[in-house]
């Protein structure tokens, strides 16, 4: 497959880039912010056991 | 910023401030897409494929602006030893390779319609290739390393690492200055911006947006780590206090 493309198959190329980009983002967030949670609960609940 | 080095304190101001940069982040990406898709015109000349540009170059920006601060979080470590620099270097590790392989990701899929081919071996594209691979180098590198056990720091080997590797910075932003590219030169430059302005005012609004969705990533990262040293400096507590 060569050469450039135009009209309106260019809007899946768009939709592509778009796609992976929300997918990929939201994923690095979900878990990041999971894993900060889970972690921070750890401690929070071993903070209160000591006392 | 010595004041700060005490992670009680910087917790102070990360806690609230995570909601604030994920919640702005979201609404400014959302916004700048909306009007990336369907209210400004496509390009005279490329067509619909110059959308990408509004995921595209927030992307490029935070893949280098991600490993600038990555070297110099490995330069205040290694100078100033400060606690929360080595937590901040591997923080920005994952967010700053994702953010690279999505400039990798969007640009092969705007290069397909607009030049032909999915790749090019080209200065601009090796370049940012490369910074993927450092990217990759330096979470192998700090992953499970004995630093990770000490609060977070980083090796002296990690962060001359970090510092080497920012040699590529200059180099991926002058790549389609110094060589012959299929790449467009530079757009936006201190001086001001090749793009309409029509087409401009999206980008301002994605670039601001991811760089508050990656500063969150960011924050929550160095949260996550923070955590996980307390628990591991409690176990230790306990099992001191236990004598195992």
């Amino acid at each position: 497959m060569t050469g450039v493309i135009s009209g309106g198959g260019q809007w899946a190329f768009v939709a592509a880039a778009y796609g992976l980009t929300v997918v990929l983002t939201g994923a690095v967030l979900w878990t990041s912010w999971r894993a900060m949670k889970k972690a921070e609960k750890r401690s929070d609940a071993l903070r209160k056991d000591r006392k | 910023m010595h004041a700060y080095a005490n992670p009680t304190r910087f917790l102070q101001i990360a806690k609230p401030l995570t909601p604030w940069l994920l919640g702005a982040g979201l609404l400014l990406v959302l916004g700048g897409a909306w009007a990336g898709l369907a209210m400004v015109p496509g390009d005279y000349k490329q067509g619909e494929t110059a959308r990408i540009l509004y995921v595209h170059v927030p992307s490029a920006w935070l893949g280098m602006g991600g490993w600038t601060s990555l070297a110099i979080a490995g330069l205040i470590q290694l100078v100033w030893r400060h606690p929360l620099s080595g937590i901040a270097a591997r923080a920005i590790a994952v967010p700053g390779m994702l953010f690279t392989a999505l400039c990798l990701a969007t640009g092969s899929i705007w290069g397909r319609p607009t030049w032909g081919t999915w790749w090019e071996w080209d200065g601009r594209m090796t370049s940012m290739l490369v910074l993927l691979f450092l990217y990759a180098g330096f979470i192998a590198l700090t992953s499970g390393d004995d630093g990770q056990r000490q609060g977070g720091s980083l090796s002296r080997g990690a962060a001359i690492y970090a510092l080497v590797g920012a040699i590529n910075i200059p180099i991926i932003n002058r790549s389609v200055v110094w060589w012959n590219s299929l790449h467009q030169g530079p757009s936006i430059t201190l001086g001001g911006s090749s793009i309409d302005r029509a087409l401009l005012w999206p980008l301002g609004l994605t670039v601001l947006g991811f760089s508050l969705l990656f500063g969150a990533i960011v924050l929550m990262r160095m949260r996550r780590i923070i955590a996980d040293n307390r628990v591991a400096a409690r176990l230790r507590r306990l099992a001191d206090d236990e004598g195992i």
